[in-house]
C-alpha cells in the first residue's frame, strides 16, 4: 500500500483530469459556433458580416475552458 | 510572458501581483506601477494625437488612432436601434476599449515581466493579469451601464418591469424575473475572469513553452507570443462590445416598451405623439389592422 501511496500522486492524475475534462466542453461548443458560423456564410454570404458576434461567443464559452485551466493552481 | 525567455532557465509563474515598494506602509504592487505608467502613456498620446487631427487624414499613428475611435463609435452605435441615442454612450466605451488595449498589448513588452525583479517579485506586471483591476473595470462598468439603463427607461421600477415576461403577480414570471435578476448580477464576476484569466494564461502558457523549449526557447515560445497579440486586441474588444450589448438591451427594451401598447389598437393621434415619429407607427397600424382582418 505505502509502494502504491508512494509511487501514484493523486493530485497529479485529478489536475490532468481537470484541464482534460474542462477543456473538452468548450472545444464542442467553439467546434459548433465556428462550424454553424462557416455553414451560415456558406448559405449566404451576406451573413459574413456576424464574425464579430461569433467571437462574442466563443469568448463567452472559452470562460469556462479557461476557469478550468486556472483551478489546477488551486489544487494542491 | 515575453522576450525575457532567451534566458529563461527556470520556470516562473506568478498568478498573483506581488509588492515591489512601499511607500509611507502603503505596499505599491507591480500591476498598479504598470498601471499608472499606462495611464500617463496613453494620457498623453491621445492628446499629442488629438492635437494633430486633421480633416484630411496625413497618414502614420494618426489614422491608425482615427480608424480604431471609428470602429468603435460604429460598432458602438450599431448595437442601438436608435444611433443618435447610441452617441452619447460612445466615450465611456472608447476610454475603456483604449485603456484595456495599450494595457494588454504592452504586456509583450522585454521589460515586462520576470526579466527585471525588485524585491523578489517582477517590477511590471500587466494590470489587466490583476483580478482586483480588472474587477474595478468591470464594476465600473456595470455600474454605468445599470445608470444609464435606469436613466434611459424613466425610473427604477420601470428598469425593473423588463425582467418580468408577463404579470409579476403570476408566481411562475415572479420566479422566473427574479431568476434573470441573479443571472443579470453575475455579469460584473464574469467580464472581470474572463480579462484576467486571459491575459493571465497567456502569461503563463508563454513562460511555460519557453521553460520547456530551453535552448530553443523563442522557436517554441514564438507562436503562442503571435496569438497573445491577437487575443489581446479581441479580449479588449470582447469587454466593450459585451458592456455595449448589455446597456443596449436595456435601451432598446425600454423603446419596445413603449411601442408595445400600439398594437392594441387605442386611440391613434396620442399614439404617434407618444412616439414622436408620425409616419412610421400609421404604417405598422395598418399592417396589424390587415393582419386582424385576415385572420377573423
Amino acid at each position: 500500500m505505502t509502494f502504491v501511496e508512494a509511487a501514484i500522486s493523486t493530485s497529479i492524475i485529478g489536475k490532468g483530469l481537470m484541464i482534460g475534462g474542462g477543456f473538452i466542453g468548450p472545444g464542442i461548443g467553439i467546434g459548433l459556433i465556428g462550424g454553424n458560423y462557416l455553414q451560415a456564410v456558406g448559405r449566404n454570404p451576406e451573413a459574413s458580416k456576424f464574425l464579430g458576434q461569433a467571437l462574442i461567443f466563443v469568448a463567452i464559452v472559452e470562460l469556462f475552458g479557461l476557469l478550468a485551466f486556472a483551478s489546477i493552481f488551486i489544487v494542491k | 510572458m515575453n522576450l525575457s525567455y532567451v534566458i529563461a532557465s527556470t520556470l516562473h509563474v506568478y498568478i498573483a501581483p506581488g509588492g515591489v515598494l512601499k511607500i509611507a506602509g502603503l505596499t505599491i504592487t507591480n500591476a498598479i506601477l504598470y498601471g499608472w505608467i499606462c495611464t500617463i502613456a496613453i494620457i498623453v498620446f491621445l492628446i499629442l494625437v488629438a492635437r494633430r487631427v486633421t480633416v484630411k487624414p496625413k497618414g502614420g499613428i494618426i489614422q491608425l488612432v482615427e480608424a480604431g475611435v471609428d470602429f468603435i463609435i460604429n460598432t458602438v452605435e450599431g448595437a442601438f436601434e436608435d444611433k443618435s441615442a447610441g452617441r452619447k454612450y460612445v466615450p465611456f466605451f472608447v476610454t475603456i476599449f483604449f485603456f484595456i488595449l495599450l494595457n494588454n498589448e504592452l504586456e509583450l513588452l522585454p521589460i515586462v515581466g520576470s526579466s527585471i525583479t525588485a524585491n523578489h517579485n517582477p517590477l511590471f506586471r500587466p494590470m489587466t493579469a490583476d483580478l482586483n483591476a480588472t474587477f474595478a473595470m468591470a464594476a465600473i462598468t456595470m455600474v454605468y451601464v445599470y445608470v444609464s439603463s435606469v436613466k434611459a427607461s424613466g425610473g427604477i421600477k420601470k428598469y425593473l418591469r423588463h425582467f418580468f415576461v408577463g404579470s409579476p403577480k403570476n408566481p411562475l414570471f415572479f420566479i422566473i424575473g427574479l431568476l434573470e435578476m441573479i443571472t443579470d448580477s453575475t455579469r460584473v464576476i464574469s467580464l472581470s475572469l474572463r480579462l484576467f484569466l486571459n491575459v493571465t494564461i497567456g502569461e503563463i502558457l508563454i513562460a511555460v513553452f519557453a521553460y520547456l523549449g530551453h535552448f530553443i526557447a523563442p522557436v517554441t515560445a514564438l507562436p503562442f507570443t503571435l496569438i497573445e497579440v491577437f487575443i489581446d486586441a479581441l479580449q479588449a474588444y470582447i469587454f466593450t462590445i459585451l458592456g455595449t450589448m448589455y446597456l443596449a438591451i436595456a435601451v432598446n427594451m425600454a423603446k419596445d416598451h413603449g411601442q408595445e401598447h400600439l398594437t392594441e389598437g387605442e386611440d391613434l393621434e396620442t399614439m404617434s405623439q407618444s412616439i414622436g415619429d408620425k409616419r412610421k407607427p400609421v404604417k405598422q397600424f395598418k399592417v396589424v389592422n390587415k393582419v386582424r382582418r385576415a385572420t377573423s
